[in-house]
């Protein structure tokens, strides 16, 4: 099965068209899905600032990043949650549109980044979090993450355009 | 109130409000500033909120966290209400009798009645001086507030 024939599938399931025909789901679940980004997108944008050296600065870095990620977490269950049944009632469509291609594109950009601070970046901060600027590859992956999350959520936002 | 209308009519005519409304990219790029302002904005009142309840960033003073926010709180602000603006001088007469759009309006104008008012010493203050459930109360209270604000916003579209 090709994965345009898999999306077209999704769209017929029960669980799809109930979304779609409904009155009250498909705005819920979308109202979520942008009601979710403060918690998710918005808590990682807060460490990037402290990564970047712009706020947060006098205190722990690893604190910080414990105390925003933990909820961030709960966050992102809710964005691919709500995400995925989004994807669902229109799979077809978003399978060929180009802003949600790029989407997924820079969510593994994403990915990607945050596994690098994690290896490299994360057993080192110990070093530099008592006050001083984080070094220069830190810095990097929090400036990469703040343009990129913005660059998922000005995808997400025009592709419903196009629907 | 004729006067008002008959102005913001003619804003909604000007020809770069048309282009923003009319354009196949205007309304997605005005929306794009709106929900990223929104991202940073209500992120920034999660924080603050965390703190107040003590669940979150205790190693901050809660005034200290309120002034790490405030300059970027503030510049999320002034994006979020200059893509408000545009989108809203596009169709003034529709917004203005979209209930949603009303109730939003409302809730907005209590949220930040509640914020910078009410609750205002709340956040410019320690809270370990006040019992741990007023700290809850007002933090739950100002969450639900702004979040209804953009529950609100995003009806507008669905009504």
């Amino acid at each position: 099965m090709s994965l345009l024939a898999w999306c077209q599938w999704l769209e017929q399931t029960s669980l799809a068209t109930a979304i779609s025909e409904s009155v009250w789901l498909f705005p819920i679940i979308e109202g979520s899905h942008i009601l979710a980004l403060p918690l998710s997108v918005g808590m990682i944008l807060m460490f990037d600032l402290r990564l970047l050296g712009l706020a947060f600065q006098e205190g722990s870095a690893s604190r910080m990043m414990r105390d925003v990620v933990r909820w961030s977490k709960f966050g992102f269950a809710v964005m691919f949650f709500t995400g995925g049944l989004l994807f669902m009632t229109q799979a077809s469509k978003a399978y060929g549109n180009v802003f949600f291609r790029t989407k997924l594109l820079f969510l593994l950009i994403l990915g990607i980044n945050a596994a690098v601070y994690q290896i490299i970046f994360f057993p080192k901060m110990e070093q530099w979090e008592a006050g001083s600027g984080a070094p220069l590859g830190a810095r990097v992956c929090g400036g990469l993450s703040l343009i990129v999350w913005i660059g998922v959520i000005v995808c997400g936002r025009t592709m419903a355009y196009q629907f | 109130m004729t006067a008002l209308m008959s102005w913001l009519e003619w804003c909604s005519n000007t020809r770069i409000i048309v282009l923003i409304r009319d354009s196949s990219f205007g309304m997605p790029a005005v929306q794009s500033v709106h929900l990223v302002g929104l991202t940073v904005l209500l992120a920034s009142i999660l924080v603050l909120n965390l703190r107040l309840a003590g669940i979150s960033m205790m190693n901050w003073s809660l005034p200290a966290v309120e002034r790490q926010l405030r300059p970027f709180a503030w510049t999320a602000t002034a994006f979020v209400l200059a893509s408000g603006a545009l989108m809203f001088v596009g169709n003034p007469a529709k917004y203005l009798a979209n209930p949603a759009f009303q109730i939003k309006m409302a809730s907005l104008a209590l949220a930040m009645l509640c914020q910078f008012g009410l609750f205002r010493r709340f956040f410019r203050s320690e809270p370990d001086s006040r019992p741990r459930a007023m700290n809850l109360g007002v933090a739950a209270l100002s969450l639900t507030l702004w979040f209804s604000v953009g529950w609100a916003g995003r009806a507008i579209a669905f009504v």
